[in-house]
């Protein structure tokens, strides 16, 4: 299964996203990243990476980028 | 010492509220949002685990829409100063507390104050409805006066805010913990919350929960995220937490929350204006005694009783009470609006406010203390 980093900016969306993505079954761990906008937090999951971003930005985390890791 | 003035801040805290901030202490002394390591982690889902739980307890959207300030009037200024611009028409009340007084009068906005009546709520709205118009900015107003404890008919006044689109903010301190809010019914955009009172939180923090945009900050600073960009980042809820946010503390305000749901808010609630009810009755009894508010209903009143005593000062009587082992407030309570308008401006009240672990016993200890107080 393929890995990717989702650069969420802040922790608090970070967790978020971490949290939606767990009970979607996806295994999914807060890491500290860096992004195209600067330092900041991330989520490194695996599985299906535009079910994890719909996922995501419905339930209005910021996404800022997704790199396959 | 009896401690009646809960007001003011719950005198006693749960020993599980003691054991989260000590937690916190302990555990958890890494800062969140800010590294990379396990502790830092550890202390990110600690605090998010906090807004996730007063976002749930308030009926906020998201756990990113829970703020954490310095305190309810920290939480105040940044809506007042964030949402609106000197020369905005904001509405609010005429029983507010300084804390939404002072910062209107400082932000240079044309403030309107709606007359609350102490036992008609139908009377309330209609002079809150001919004062919000189409270039009202915000209306602002306390959930429940701090002096009488009035609560105000705040699901008619979100009603009357969104059928106008109005954004509305709400001076949760006397009644977050004590009678349900769920900002989503009651059509709240902005709710800011003293953790300290009707949540048996640590004093030292305060929320502020955002359904709306707030467009200006009060404070800038760091955020642990874009640390290279000069600008405020946009992202809630770091955009209004510039600095250090404290984790013991909220993690008391989360053990306070818990406390509150464990045991009920209806029935802390209904054990609270009993206490008041009680007082009441027994205060209408004694012929050199005045009170300012009908007999508290629930529903309608927070649990907090003022009174005077004939040809005593108010800050006397509080301090004879005081001397007599039971603490209450007299003087003004940091709200000389409300005051004004029940007429109380010159002295002042005795303001006795109950919570939890308050007794009865208490508050006979309280009505024997104002029979000697007849004559200082």
């Amino acid at each position: 299964m393929n890995q990717y980093v989702i650069s969420t900016g802040t922790v608090t969306y970070a967790i978020k996203g971490r949290d939606l993505l767990k009970r979607k079954g996806y295994p999914a761990k807060v890491v500290r990243n860096s992004s195209s906008a600067g330092c900041g937090y991330g989520i490194v999951f695996s599985g299906d990476k535009n079910d994890a971003e719909r996922l995501l930005r419905a339930a209005g985390v910021k996404i800022i980028d997704i790199k396959e890791q | 010492m009896i401690y009646l003035d809960n007001a003011a801040t719950t005198g006693r805290k749960p020993p599980s509220v003691i054991r989260a901030v000590e937690s916190g202490l302990r555990y958890y002394s890494a800062n969140p949002g800010r590294g990379g390591h396990a502790p830092a982690m550890a202390a990110s889902v600690k605090l998010y685990a906090a807004r996730e739980k007063a976002a749930a307890f308030f009926g906020a959207s998201g756990a990113e829409n829970v703020v954490f300030t310095l305190n309810c009037t920290h939480s105040i200024n940044c809506v007042i100063k964030g949402v609106t611009k000197p020369g905005d028409r904001v509405v609010t009340s005429t029983l507010e507390h300084n804390a939404v007084m002072r910062p209107l009068i400082k932000s240079g906005v044309t403030v309107d104050a709606a007359p609350v009546s102490l036992t008609d709520d139908e009377q309330t709205l209609r002079e809150f409805e001919t004062r919000i118009t189409d270039d009202t900015k915000l209306v602002i107003c306390t959930a429940a006066s701090n002096v009488f404890g009035k609560i105000l008919p705040l699901t008619e006044i979100g009603r009357l805010c969104r059928n106008r689109g109005v954004r509305f903010a709400v001076d949760a301190a006397q009644l977050a913990g004590v009678m349900p809010i769920n900002m989503q019914t009651m059509g709240i955009d902005y709710l800011c919350v003293a953790p300290h009172k009707g949540l048996y939180a640590p004093m030292g923090i305060g929320m502020l929960i955002c359904e709306k945009p707030i467009e200006n900050t009060l404070l800038e600073g760091g955020t642990g995220v874009n640390s290279l960009e000069l600008t405020q980042p946009d992202s809630m809820p770091e955009r209004l937490e510039s600095g250090t946010v404290g984790l013991p503390l909220a993690m008391g305000t989360a053990a306070g929350i818990d406390y509150v749901n464990h045991i009920g808010i209806h029935k802390l609630y209904e054990h609270e204006m009993h206490l008041c009810r009680f007082l009441y009755h027994e205060l209408k009894k004694l012929p050199f005694v005045r009170l300012y508010a009908p007999a508290p209903a629930s529903g309608q009143f927070a649990p907090v009783v003022s009174f005077n005593i004939k040809d005593q000062k108010s800050e006397a009587v509080a301090r004879f009470l005081g001397e007599k082992g039971i603490a209450v407030r007299g003087g003004f309570h940091c709200a000389p609006a409300a005051h004004r308008a029940v007429g109380t401006l010159a002295d002042g009240t005795v303001r006795v406010s109950v919570a939890a672990f308050n007794t009865t016993d208490d508050i006979k200890a309280l009505v024997m203390a104002v029979k000697k107080a007849k004559n200082l």
